[in-house]
């Protein structure tokens, strides 16, 4: 299965790529994009940078919360007696 | 103020199927007082063992880590006097983010262009074209994004995207939360959730394009 024609495949392919990834395409836009990612490397190597990307972005903005914050949290608890 | 946060907790815990606060008076009975004092230890310690959790989507909702660190303070004082209506059961870091994004709205940080002020973004492929014009594009499917993004490239283009959209893509993308989750703690319909996704992803591009441009 392929795209619709007189349209630009990879036009049609970067706009299935959220969905994608987030697992929301039905199964005919499904068969579309990866009947054109085996073809295509242009799109194939955006698709796995956005993968990568992804994962990368979610590692970075970790921030591990301050030792001392917890300790304060726990001071809000209410007091047993 | 008492009024505001009745209304606050009641509207909150009804949307998520929650009793509101305050219908409950605890009994005299030394079993129920004992059995209460167990139940509110048990949720104490139930919210603490999700903070770290909490405090990641936290630190990426406002600027700072002082913003965050007095947000969290805040969110536990409030769930922690608000615990009976908290429904055992039902997702209780959604529950604890709730009240987290509330009490960040109610700071006012809602006077920032509205979404559909913001400009047209880019498409998806944005990015990795920018990076490919400067030369730095992965010679094959391997090449490593952290080879051409930093982590202070991606923590600034973060905070550069606007709130609405940063909210979602904190929760989904960063917090792990379900599109539903993620609608019920921002009170908005799953569809936003969605599009805003969609949308904030490609501007989140945009921003570490420029920010990966700078740095360069």
């Amino acid at each position: 299965m392929s795209f619709s024609p007189g349209v630009d495949p990879c036009d049609e392919c970067e706009k299935l790529l959220q969905p994608y990834l987030d697992k929301q395409l039905s199964d005919s836009e499904l068969a579309e994009a990866e009947a054109h990612l085996e073809i295509c490397s242009y799109c194939r190597k955006r698709y796995v940078f956005e993968e990568k990307l992804r994962m990368f972005v979610r590692q970075a903005a970790v921030e591990e919360m301050p030792p001392d914050l917890k300790q304060k949290l726990s001071g809000l608890r209410t007091p047993l007696f | 103020m008492a009024r505001r946060l009745h209304a606050f907790l009641s509207h909150n815990t009804t949307m998520l199927g929650w009793p509101a606060m305050g219908e409950t008076t605890p009994e005299q009975d030394p079993r129920k007082l004992a059995e209460e004092a167990r139940d509110r230890v048990r949720f104490e310690e139930e919210a603490l063992d999700l903070s770290d959790q909490v405090y990641r989507v936290a630190r990426r909702l406002v600027s700072t880590r002082e913003e965050a660190e007095d947000l969290m303070q805040e969110t536990y004082a409030r769930a922690f006097r608000a615990w009976r209506s908290f429904q055992p059961g039902t997702n209780l870091r959604a529950w604890l983010l709730r009240i987290l994004t509330n009490l960040n709205i109610d700071r006012g940080r809602r006077l920032q262009r509205a979404p559909d002020q913001q400009p047209l973004e880019e498409g998806d492929y944005y990015l990795y074209n920018r990076l490919e014009e400067s030369g730095r594009e992965p010679n094959n499917d391997q090449d490593r994004v952290d080879e051409r993004l930093s982590q202070d490239d991606v923590v600034a283009a973060l905070s550069a995207v606007p709130h609405d959209f940063r909210d979602v893509i904190v929760l989904v993308d960063i917090g792990d939360f379900s599109y539903a989750d993620a609608a019920q703690i921002l009170e908005i319909p799953i569809g936003t959730v969605m599009s805003r996704l969609h949308r904030g992803r490609r501007i989140l591009k945009q921003e570490l394009a420029e920010q990966t441009m700078e740095t360069a």
